[in-house]
């Protein structure tokens, strides 16, 4: 089932929308679509200005998706897109810039389920507006020992006097963000970031890991990542659907509810847009007044 | 595992749905090159051979010598000699192992079939153990063309990807004698000896890479020796501090600038 819609202004032709992408719950590309249409006033103040790097997952989330690289020249014309040299493709690509709500749903209509954006924006691509660290459990961590070391996170980031904002990962992790004003080089952002990483894996050194690699790491540890503060590195963003059992989203926490009882799989993104209503965008912080680096490291030694 | 490809399996009229698996992994020690004076991690850059100076990547292009001179090649050149994308190892044709030397074989891959392709899959892979047959193909990895053999191994296909015969160097040029006679006797001799030091049972898994696992043991040794003056969180809780510093200094010599108006 094709439909073409004029949205902004701006012609978009959405195909295959009875598409099964979640086998089990029954949801379509449609609902995918619809929930973008609905959480854009939210997402967009995450994507905005970023390059995006394209996961789709065009067949459902029971099938491996892939990274679309030069999405930039395929597009429609009212596309805007940047050409940057990408390290990882050895060549320069056209990243899509998403400004603006025919542009998400172009992204949602290829079969994006999640959305990648760059840690920091065009106006200087150079510095991230946050740093983040990602915790991604092992098969037989609980996430019981995810909200432990999260909460040890929160501890040292408190006492080095940076603020910090927690979100579920959508998945079985949770990322918290630190921001940062695009003030300091993607260098700096992921020294800052190992360096908690390390205070954090000191203190519990049972289950966490700075291992990288898999087979390393063993199955019974929490990976805090702090590799993803590289320039074109990317995380699902705030708001972001994710493509797992359940439809999850990934989204914004208090830090107190960052306690026992709290499941990955609460938020999906049947409930998101009341939690939204009811707690306002927790995330916003993210993009406000970044931290003092010299000062929160001083603090700490 | 994770899966690198997937596809089908193409011959006849029949498709088998297939996923791909490295066979191999390296088992090479990972060692990191580090600065002698506070074990800094060392980082590669991309010199400009006149000025000396780092390059950026956006100014990197690729260049072909020729004649003298460098054809520059762009990313549209590169887009008109790439293979069309194809999800199919495609079968021509079946031929006795031995008929391809190993001179030939390169990286092998495990496929695994996936829905739908299972029952395919085991009569192919007892087909070809019936008839000592293996099967010969062409596909598409990485935007390159391949050539591949599958072939039975225990419960798998194997995927052997060979090489092109081009690839595939001429020894004439070597000084390999021709007109030496040898007498019955030494043939004889050198035989009893291959006797002598064929087992009844072939296993290659008494093999060990030994260089290896004797650094390990000098590795784990010399961190040991450490441990005894420095309990272990003390060595983590140092490269932390070298972090610091590190860092630290970066912050110091204002490498970072404030936000740009925007």
């Amino acid at each position: 089932m094709d439909i073409t819609k004029t949205i902004n202004g701006k012609k978009l032709t959405f195909s295959n929308l009875d598409k099964i992408y979640w086998p089990e719950e029954g949801y379509t590309k449609e609902d995918v679509i619809d929930y973008y249409n609905a959480i854009y006033p939210h997402i967009i103040k995450y994507m905005k200005d970023r390059p995006e790097s394209l996961y789709r997952t065009p067949n459902g989330i029971k099938e491996k998706g892939f990274f679309h690289k030069d999405a930039g020249l395929a597009a429609p014309k009212w596309v805007k897109y940047l050409p940057l040299y990408s390290e990882s493709a050895e060549k320069e690509i056209n990243y899509i810039i998403c400004n603006d709500k025919p542009t998400l749903l172009y992204l949602a209509n290829l079969g994006c389920i999640e959305m990648n954006p760059w840690n920091s924006t065009i106006h200087d691509l150079d510095k991230p507006d946050y740093f983040v660290l990602d915790l991604d459990p092992s098969e037989k961590n609980t996430f019981q020992q995810v909200i432990e070391t999260a909460r040890v996170i929160k501890e040292i980031l408190d006492k080095a006097g940076a603020t910090s904002y927690p979100k579920t990962s959508g998945a079985t992790g949770i990322h918290i963000y630190v921001p940062l004003g695009a003030r300091y080089s993607y260098e700096q952002a992921k020294d800052f970031a190992h360096l908690i990483a390390m205070r954090t894996q000191e203190l519990l050194p049972e289950f966490t890991s700075l291992e990288r690699s898999l087979s390393k790491r063993g199955k019974n540890k929490i990976y805090i990542d702090y590799l993803q503060n590289r320039k074109g590195q990317t995380l699902s963003c705030a708001y972001s659907l994710r493509p797992k059992p359940g439809a999850p989203v990934s989204t914004p926490l208090e830090w107190k509810e960052v306690k026992k009882g709290l499941e990955p799989t609460d938020f999906t993104f049947e409930n998101i847009l009341k939690r939204i209503e009811k707690k306002g965008d927790l995330f916003k912080g993210t993009l406000l007044k970044g931290i003092d680096m010299l000062k929160c490291i001083n603090r700490l030694s | 595992m994770r899966a690198i490809w997937s596809g089908s399996i193409g011959f006849g009229l029949v498709n088998i749905p297939v996923k791909l698996y490295s066979a191999t992994q390296s088992s090479k020690l990972d060692l990191d090159m580090l600065d002698k004076r506070g074990h800094a991690n060392i980082r590669y850059a991309r010199i400009n051979a006149n000025t000396g100076k780092e390059v950026a990547w956006e100014n990197i292009v690729k260049g072909y010598k020729y004649h003298d001179d460098y054809v520059v090649l762009t990313d549209d050149d590169f887009e008109k000699v790439s293979p069309r994308k194809s999800k199919m190892i495609d079968i021509s044709e079946f031929v006795d192992e031995d008929k391809i030397e190993s001179t030939f074989y390169e990286t092998p891959y495990y496929m695994e079939p996936t829905k739908g392709g299972e029952k395919a899959y085991v009569l192919l892979r007892e087909a070809l153990k019936h008839h000592h047959k293996v099967a010969v193909g062409e596909f598409i990895l990485r935007n390159r063309e391949n050539l591949c053999i599958l072939k039975p191994l225990g419960d798998v296909l194997l995927l052997q990807k060979i090489r092109f015969a081009e690839e595939i160097r001429d020894y004439a040029d070597l000084d390999i004698p021709k007109d030496i006679t040898l007498k019955p006797a030494e043939v004889k001799m050198a035989g009893a000896l291959i006797n002598q030091l064929t087992p009844k049972r072939f296993s290659l898994d008494k093999y060990k890479d030994t260089y290896d696992e004797e650094l390990m043991k000098i590795i784990e040794a010399k961190a040991k020796g450490k441990k005894i003056t420095q309990p272990k969180f003390k060595i983590v809780h140092n490269k932390s501090k070298d972090l610091m510093s590190q860092l630290k200094a970066s912050l110091d010599t204002g490498t970072h600038t404030r936000k740009k108006a925007s």
